[in-house]
């Protein structure tokens, strides 16, 4: 039997394996707000389960070598990934139920979901969704897994920025964590997840890219445009208030003008 | 935090009424601007991190006294880099009046997140809207005026080489500086929840802390602590009492993070592109369609692989036909003039004027010193200086940077650090510095000893001016390759001992400008400046010294330790070791010493061909290779410990040292053996 404890883990350790894998404990203890050894006796309680994989130190001892996607750390098993998701169903339904029926809001529901999805049977969680109308999304439209733990989602290809093509364009999905330096660096300059980039210009034998951000273009090393991952298509909608801040300002100043 | 203020600063603080900072993103004409407006001689390239420490000077504006300090561009105040903190310590510490930011019309959205940063932190600012001709040029328009009002900072369109439009920046400046208010109103808000959480932190700190460094608003310190910047949170922490507000802010930056799924740091950023965004978007117009100028295409030539390498191979042939052959050319030309109307003359003069004795003998020394500065260095330095000039000013160095990058990785660095490597070839001292470009220690120690490494404007002139004027091109090219092989072989070996991790390249590119003449004559005529001001004194004192030794005699005593190791090892004459030792002054000065000495040993013959009667061309080698290796010169060593600290400095130049005298013992080896 896992305890609350554990479930929540296998939780956060599902949502961080959506953005990337395998996951270093640092992310999770950063995700949770823990210490990292706190995360480490964790995990390896998880793995006598059988839900969790950890192998080793996730940092590379090279000299500035990339790492590439051969490093290491937490993945879960499948054992691991269907238990993750029926917890992550069961919070994702009681959500729903707690705004559509109750009528609470967004962060409240949130707060009580955390609780309600460790008490939740198999049975009460079949009836909820049915009542429901098997609902396909929670309200913040992240994806509800079905009873078998398939997600509806439009796989979004995610690849990093060094794959891409002389003039192919794709959009920043993340920057890699392990470096703050350097995400705080690339962020000053405006390459931040959300945002347009388009290769301009590949060097051969692993040299570096031109790419262009904005109305400025930058050479990026190999090493670093592996950090940057992108996905195709345009920035989505919802993200970054450019247009909306903009009328702001300038509805703020006329206001003051004719005051 | 002990607020210390920076000494060069404070210094012109007490002459001056006010002080102004500059500042501004990398490459967008701040050095220009400085020196328009103060008159003075700074280097400026097409090329971002031309300016790494602060340069100050003093102005005059209606009467008032004005401290300029020119910070090093910067895209960003934030912690994460060296030339990042050097600006922000200059504006913290330096304590400016007003902050003067220039922004490039061209990329006004990227250039106006500095610029908002600068408000965050509460400093008074006036905006200059620099590059306007070539933004015109390219169809874009900006509204100067709806700029200004939607910052609330006054803005004025500039451009800066031709001066147009800095009187107005200036008296805009002072304006502000007389009426300045206690924090600027912000002109702009995040996102209501950010917003809502910075005041409460704002709250907080109005109650917990009572001096807040360096005099900064209460919200401009919250905004730092949720951006966690390393400095403010330890200051806050430690030194002030406030393990309470940091706990806070670590609750409130978590708080950000699970609303938005991205740290507090990033997205304070975001919402500051963003702002930058629509206030560009809403004052800028482009033209519909532009055509890619002459400048852009050959831009994407030289970056392309498939001919940017061609590209950089012609090029740097043509560098070494127009030194080598060029410089000759001017070098016999001034030889020529030299002694028809000035050395002969004086030299006969001194002599009759004053008798023959130890003391006019040494003076006619200093004659001769004087006709090696003229027919040696200045010629080869005045063509070396335009071919800098114009590569640095048309911004082929992005380039060389770009393509370099994948080569540069097998020496532990990227291809960010071939520009102080290249331009070290001018001067290894503001190469040095130009290391601070590199964000890891690790690639500061390995660029900074390549840069040693390589030939310096000094050493080519005697490379150029004894080796391939007395021992043929061939030998010239073979000490290049020599010192090619050596740079590579070093940076390799480097790259697996020195410890630490290189990070990698991320560079602005600029696409090219077209070089301005006057401005390329201009820098052309500073570096020569500093060598005639420095160089040629020092050679003139130093031929007049060696002339002492020499008509005295003490020469010999002098010379007598150096024999095993000159004569024995290297194989050359123990005074040309003296002249070696006295280039540690000047590199300039071994080739000039040299030549007076051979001109003095052997009487009768000229100062043109006496080299050859007194050292063979392989000893002329010998000595050049020598010379170019071990360590540069005194000003170079300052700078290396400075930027280094004692131990490596002393590390790099041992080592260089030892080098030399390895690679001349072979050389003298292979000599004998031919």
């Amino acid at each position: 039997m896992l305890t609350e404890k554990m479930e929540e883990y296998l939780e956060a350790l599902f949502k961080l394996s959506c953005e990337e894998e395998p996951i270093i404990p640092t992310r999770v203890a950063e995700y949770l707000g823990v210490t990292s050894p706190s995360v480490l006796d964790m995990i390896h309680r998880l793995e006598g389960e059988g839900l969790v994989r950890y192998s080793g130190s996730a940092r590379g001892q090279g000299k500035g070598r990339i790492h590439g996607r051969h490093r290491k750390g937490i993945s879960l098993t499948p054992k691991g990934n269907r238990a993750a998701k029926t917890l992550v169903r069961r919070h994702r339904l009681s959500e729903r139920f707690l705004t559509d029926v109750l009528g609470l809001d967004w962060e409240s529901a949130h707060r009580e979901a955390c609780k309600l999805e460790h008490v939740i049977s198999p049975e009460v969680e079949e009836r909820l969704a049915e009542m429901l109308g098997n609902p396909e999304t929670c309200p913040h439209g992240h994806p509800i897994p079905d009873e078998d733990g398939h997600i509806k989602e439009d796989a979004e290809e995610v690849k990093p920025l060094c794959d891409l093509c002389a003039n192919e364009k794709g959009c920043i999905a993340r920057v890699d964590e392990e470096e703050p330096k350097l995400l705080q660096y690339l962020a000053s300059l405006g390459m931040l997840p959300d945002v347009d980039i388009e290769v301009k210009e590949v060097a051969p034998f692993g040299g570096p890219l031109l790419v262009k951000v904005g109305d400025t273009q930058y050479a990026l090393g190999r090493e670093v445009a592996s950090k940057i991952w992108t996905r195709k298509g345009h920035r989505k909608a919802g993200r970054g208030r450019h247009k909306h801040q903009g009328q702001g300002i300038k509805k703020d100043r006329d206001e003051r003008g004719t005051a | 935090m002990k607020e210390e203020r920076l000494e060069e600063v404070e210094k012109i603080r007490r002459k001056a009424e006010y002080i102004f900072a500059l500042a501004g993103n990398p490459n967008v004409g701040k050095s220009t601007i400085f020196n328009r407006i103060t008159g003075m001689g700074v280097m400026t390239a097409n090329y971002p991190g031309m300016t790494v420490e602060l340069n100050l000077a003093m102005t005059e504006l209606d009467g008032h006294k004005i401290g300029i300090v020119d910070l090093p561009g910067t895209y960003a105040l934030g912690a994460v880099s060296e030339d990042q903190l050097a600006a922000r310590r200059g504006v913290l510490q330096g304590k400016p009046d007003l902050v003067v930011v220039i922004l490039d019309a061209n990329n006004l959205a990227r250039n106006l997140y500095l610029l908002l940063q600068f408000l965050d932190l509460g400093c008074p600012v006036v905006a200059a809207l620099n590059l306007m001709d070539q933004a015109e040029r390219s169809g874009i328009h900006t509204d100067v005026e709806l700029l200004s009002e939607i910052l609330g900072v006054p803005v004025v369109p500039t451009v800066g080489v031709r001066g147009d439009g800095l009187d107005e920046l200036m008296h805009e400046a002072l304006e502000l500086a007389e009426s300045r208010e206690d924090y600027p109103i912000l002109p702009f808000s995040y996102a209501m929840d950010i917003e809502s959480r910075v005041r409460r932190l704002m709250e907080l700190v109005e109650r917990e802390i009572e001096d807040i460094p360096y005099c900064l608003s209460p919200r401009a310190l919250s905004i730092l602590l949720l951006e966690e910047d390393e400095e403010f949170v330890s200051a806050v922490r430690d030194e002030l009492g406030g393990e309470e507000l940091i706990r806070e802010s670590i609750d409130i930056a978590r708080e950000i993070k699970r609303d938005h799924g991205e740290r507090a740091a990033l997205i304070i950023a975001r919402e500051r592109h963003g702002i930058a965004g629509s206030i560009a978007d809403n004052v800028q117009e482009r033209g519909e369609f532009e055509r890619p100028s002459l400048g852009a295409r050959m831009w994407e030539y030289t970056t392309s692989f498939k001919t940017g390498i061609p590209i950089l191979l012609v090029i740097m042939a043509v560098i070494f036909v127009a030194i080598f052959w060029g410089g000759g050319q001017l070098a016999e030309l001034f030889a020529e003039f030299w002694e028809r109307f000035i050395g002969d003359p004086i030299g006969s003069g001194i002599e009759s004027a004053l008798g023959v004795s130890i003391f006019s003998q040494s003076l006619k020394w200093a004659v001769d010193g004087v006709g090696a500065v003229l027919e040696i260095a200045l010629p080869y330095l005045l063509v070396f200086y335009i071919i800098l000039a114009l590569l640095e000013d048309s911004g082929y160095l992005n380039s060389v940077a770009f393509l370099t990058d994948r080569f540069m990785h097998k020496l532990g660095l990227h291809g960010r650090a071939v520009i102080p490597i290249i331009s070290a070839a001018g001067c290894n001292v503001p190469a040095v510095m130009g290391t601070r470009v590199l964000s890891t220690r690790r690639e500061r120690i390995i660029a900074s000893f390549l840069i040693v490494l390589v030939p310096c404007s000094a050493r080519i002139a005697v490379i150029m001016g004894a080796v391939a004027k007395y021992s043929g091109w061939a030998l010239a090219l073979l000490m290049y390759l020599i010192v090619l092989v050596l740079v590579i072989s070093a940076g390799i070996i480097l790259n697996k001992i020195v410890p630490g991790e290189s990070a990698g390249l991320v560079m602005e590119m600029f696409p090219f400008r077209r070089p301005s003449l006057v401005i390329v004559l201009k820098k052309t005529w500073q570096r020569l400046k500093d060598f005639v001001y420095i160089a040629a004194p020092l050679i003139i004192v130093g031929s007049f010294i060696l002339g002492l030794l020499y008509e005295s005699g003490w020469i010999l005593k002098l010379t007598g330790p150096l024999k095993p190791l000159m004569e024995g090892w290297l194989g050359i004459p123990a005074v040309a070791g003296l002249a070696l030792i006295f280039a540690f002054l000047r590199k300039e000065l071994a080739l000039a010493l040299l030549l007076v000495l051979a001109a003095q040993a052997i009487p009768g013959v000229t100062e043109g061909s006496s080299l050859l009667e007194f050292m063979t061309k392989g000893q002329i080698f010998t000595f050049a290779l020598v010379n170019t290796i071990y360590i540069p010169c005194v000003a170079t060593l300052a700078v290396l410990w400075k930027e280094l600290g004692t131990r490596d400095s002393l590390v790099i130049s041992a080592s260089t040292v030892i080098l030399a005298l390895l690679l001349g013992g072979l050389s003298h080896l292979v000599i004998v053996l031919l």
